[in-house]
């Protein structure tokens, strides 16, 4: 829908279709098999080639400068197939939105001009955390001119495969946190296998611990908070855009279905209720299209009070998705439980985004208390 | 006052009270002691899970995920040796005879820590289940008297149950949609038995049982009319054992291809058929034949809404551990209050559920399957008796035509279909209570952990895939539901018609 609004994003949405059918749709199975099977390195390194995971880093820092909606427009069809690589692109972004806001443009252009491969781009993070909400973050002590990290950092998203990692980290006593650009093959950090997750399998975490491990401050000390709140907010609408992709994928391969598989003699959407299940799911799919297209548009024009509404848009296509997945799965009966259909496989992925950015109750607290106009640490219990 | 006529009029008024309000009318009509009965079930479900279950449960999981061929020989053999697998055959065929309510329970808290496992026990007995409600009783003591055997002997006899083919899963399920339906599995007549073409999916540990309860059809444009129930044994030539699924979830208990090409099945092996039904009554095959399937599946939907509570209580209670021991801005989890109301709710949807199982293990107990086994005196007399007794006494008794005769005559012929709409109207109800609180309490429980809840280590993304299954097996929930309407609402409604759009 947000091609139709703005058409110039179209070759984004073909060429990240193509990318999907070409590379992704055959091997769906086959690539959520990790960690229990090879990791998809070929497709991240093309994902790399055709620019997308620097679609919103600005042209000067070696990204190809769009804006969200470029973002969302590539998420929704590449989660369409698959949500894997999707978690790698919207943690990337997320990784370079939180630098940006941080305002750290030299640290940017050092890291992803100069990169030479997937690698090298990859910014690792703990994409599916508040890092404020955290109690247990790494320490950091400044030494002279850097800054040394010690501690645990679960979660990491890309950790295992990322050259870097931007870190949130507590900084002695002062309030809040601040983050840190670390470089991930120095000495002092150990990582976990790959943990094993309900979704997005492809797009690995690791739990990680720093021993003494140099780091280099991003933006002010004790501001991590301001550069996350405001990078989340349009990372909010990105991670919808996810699961939106996932509804429809979801939704076209149950229709599909349905047109073929017979019961009672007749195909199984002929059957009213199978009927009702369907276009419950492509209402929700609509409904969360209409959603991604308006936040984009509210933040392109940077329209009041735009964040509250990614936000909102954000948390309601999740719960859209939690339950057109669910039926997704029911529409194809036993089949849909088994992986040689994509259902399955969808249900788990949109579990995983809707975590995105910290957990659901949470983030509606922090809304109303912020439309309130409440100080976020006076909640009552 | 009104009286007695008057009383009588209007509860038989919709919704009539003897078909909503069951556990009133079982209660003063249970055995004391099978209160008793049910709370050491319990104990023996909570202390497997402590030895067994829970040790297991993650890394079963992760070990199926890297070996997809692994099947649970291992978790069989414990099984086995603590005798799960005759806890609920009938002392008369040799088991242990514990009350048939009391596996709802069993599944229960065995499910809450994980439904794989449970039903690497649990389908067990929906075999067994399509196996007894045959009233057959030759047969049934010939295959049961393996299953003791295997007990006693260390090697697992297993039973297993196949009806779902690749073209047709609720189609073969209910017999207003069979004969429409993409049937393939011919049981073609000939002299001294039958002979079995086609394939089985889908099939709950078909690999590992020794014997499957197979359902053909001697006409698959009849099907309905034409019902064959068979015993398969492992080992039989032309049964074999094609590939297992690679399931989301559930995935220490496999889900088994059965291919039958040319294979004889004897006579003394066919549980059912048109030939045998007719001996005993004259009402419509059809009817019939809905009505075994029904006998079978109103017990075994009401265990599958237990298997439901189970990953809803599952979900609950590592909610609350998580919530117990996490700080959210400096506070504990557990004394926010919107953590609190979520795990209210959650707990909530546990009791619901469990409720809705109960009641229809009231409604099978009062009105059908477990009627008979449950009437005082018999309940009392199989409790008390030596099982020499049984095997001296009755057994032989079993081995006679007129035993299975008459059994069949109680259990379809004069059984109304008040009784069976009864019975299968709430057992439908608990199973898609029990399955969606399931599927629910799961998705809560994630959305209040947050990342944590992501981790396979975790256990509680583990009970989300599980849980997915139960909406499906045992009819889809939505089959289900229109089940429910078929029973409980439409008899009051003749304009109603149910599979007819």
């Amino acid at each position: 829908m947000l091609t139709s609004f703005q058409p110039y994003l179209k070759p984004f949405d073909d060429l990240a279709s193509s990318f999907a059918a070409r590379e992704l749709v055959k091997k769906i199975e086959e690539h959520d098999k990790y960690p229990f099977g090879p990791f998809f390195s070929e497709v991240l390194d093309k994902a790399y080639e055709v620019g997308f995971l620097g679609i919103v880093l600005s042209e000067e820092f070696g990204g190809i400068g769009q804006g969200i909606g470029a973002l969302c427009v590539i998420l929704d069809k590449i989660c369409q197939a698959d949500s894997s690589l999707g978690g790698i692109i919207f943690t990337n972004a997320l990784s370079q939105e939180i630098m940006h806001s941080a305002g750290e443009k030299q640290v940017l252009k050092k890291i992803f001009t100069k990169a030479v491969s997937a690698c090298e781009f990859l910014v690792a993070y703990p994409s599916f955390c508040n890092p404020g909400q955290m109690v247990k973050l790494p320490e950091a002590k400044q030494t002279g001119k850097d800054f040394l990290l010690t501690g645990t950092l679960d979660y990491l998203v890309l950790g295992g495969i990322a050259s870097r990692a931007l870190v949130p980290a507590k900084l002695g006593d002062k309030a809040g946190y601040s983050f840190f650009l670390v470089d991930l093959s120095k000495k002092g950090i150990e990582k976990s296998e790959p943990i094993f997750s309900l979704g997005l399998h492809s797009c690995p975490a690791v739990d990680v611990v720093f021993k003494s491990v140099k780091a280099q401050l991003i933006g002010e000390e004790g501001k991590g908070s301001i550069y996350f709140d405001e990078a989340s907010k349009k990372m909010h609408v990105a991670a919808g855009a996810m699961n939106t992709g996932i509804m429809k994928g979801s939704f076209n391969e149950a229709l599909a279905y349905s047109k073929e598989r017979l019961q009672g003699g007749c195909e199984i959407i002929n059957w009213s209720e199978v009927s009702m299940i369907l276009s419950n799911m492509l209402v929700k799919a609509n409904v969360a299209d209409m959603c991604v297209t308006q936040a984009c548009q509210a933040i392109d024009q940077n329209s009041k009070e735009w964040g509250k509404n990614c936000v909102a848009a954000a948390l309601h296509i999740h719960e859209l998705a939690c339950d057109a997945v669910t039926d997704g799965i029911q529409v194809l009966g036993g089949n849909g439980y088994m992986k040689d259909y994509g259902q399955e496989k969808r249900y788990r992925d949109a579990r995983q985004i809707q975590a995105l950015l910290g957990t659901a109750p949470m983030k509606k607290i922090a809304m109303i208390r912020e439309a309130a106009g409440l100080d976020d640490t006076c909640a009552q219990v | 006052m009104l009286s007695c006529s008057e009383v009588s009029t209007r509860l038989s008024q919709y919704p009539k009270f003897e078909d909503t309000m069951l556990s009133l009318q079982y209660a003063p009509k249970m055995p004391k002691a099978m209160v008793m009965e049910t709370k050491q079930v319990i104990a023996i479900a909570r202390q497997f899970n402590d030895e067994v279950a829970r040790p297991l449960a993650l890394a079963l999981d992760r070990k199926t995920h890297e070996d997809p061929d692994y099947l649970p020989w291992d978790l069989v053999e414990k099984a086995n040796k603590r005798g799960f697998y005759s806890m609920w055959i009938p002392k008369i065929f040799g088991g242990k005879g514990y009350n048939l309510p009391s596996m709802s329970y069993f599944s229960e808290e065995v499910g809450s820590v994980c439904l794989g496992i449970m039903n690497v026990i649990g389908v067990h007995y929906l075999g067994v289940a399509g196996l007894l409600t045959s009233y057959n009783t030759p047969l049934i003591k010939r295959v049961l008297k393996e299953v003791i055997q295997g007990e006693k002997n260390g090697k697992p006899c297993l039973v297993a149950l196949a009806i779902t083919e690749p073209g047709a899963g609720t189609d073969v399920e209910e017999m207003d949609l069979i004969d429409k339906g993409k049937i393939t599995c011919l049981a073609k007549r000939v002299k001294g038995g039958y002979i079995v073409n086609g394939r089985k999916i889908f099939i709950s540990m078909g690999h590992v049982s020794t014997w499957t309860a197979l359902y053909g059809y001697t006409d698959l444009k009849n099907a309905s009319e034409t019902t064959v129930g068979m015993m398969m044994k492992q080992g039989m030539k032309g049964f074999t054992l094609g590939s297992h699924e690679n399931k989301m979830g559930q995935r220490v208990c496999p889900a088994s291809e059965l291919i039958f090409e040319d294979c004889f099945v004897p006579d003394e092996q066919v549980i059912v058929d048109a030939q045998m039904t007719r001996k005993y009554t004259k009402k419509p095959l059809k009817e019939i034949n809905m009505r075994y399937m029904d006998y079978a599946l109103s017990a075994t939907r009401a265990g599958v809404g237990a298997f439901g509570v189970g990953a809803a209580r599952g979900a609950f209670e590592h909610a609350l551990k998580f919530a117990n021991e996490t700080e959210l801005n400096g506070k504990l989890l557990i004394n926010h209050q919107w953590a609190q109301c979520m795990l209210a709710e959650m707990y909530k949807n546990v009791m619901v559920g469990r409720l809705a199982y109960i009641e229809a293990n009231y409604a099978n107990s009062l009105r059908g399957a477990y009627k008979l086994l449950q009437l005082k005196p018999m309940y009392y007399y199989q409790k008390y008796m030596p099982q020499a007794y049984f095997d001296k006494v009755i057994s032989p008794f079993l081995e006679r035509e007129s035993a299975t005769w008459l059994l069949r005559k109680m259990a379809y012929d004069w059984h109304s279909l008040a009784d069976d709409h009864c019975c299968s109207g709430w057992a439908s109800l608990a199973k898609f209570t029990g399955t969606d609180i399931g599927v629910r309490n799961c998705q809560m429980a994630l959305e209040l952990m947050g990342q944590a809840g992501l981790r396979q280590d975790r256990g509680v993304e583990k009970i989300l895939r599980d849980a997915k299954l139960v909406q499906i097996y045992e009819g889809t929930n939505q089959l289900n539901r229109l089940n429910l309407f078929k029973c409980l609402i439409a008899p009051a409604y003749p304009q109603a018609k149910v599979f007819e759009e």
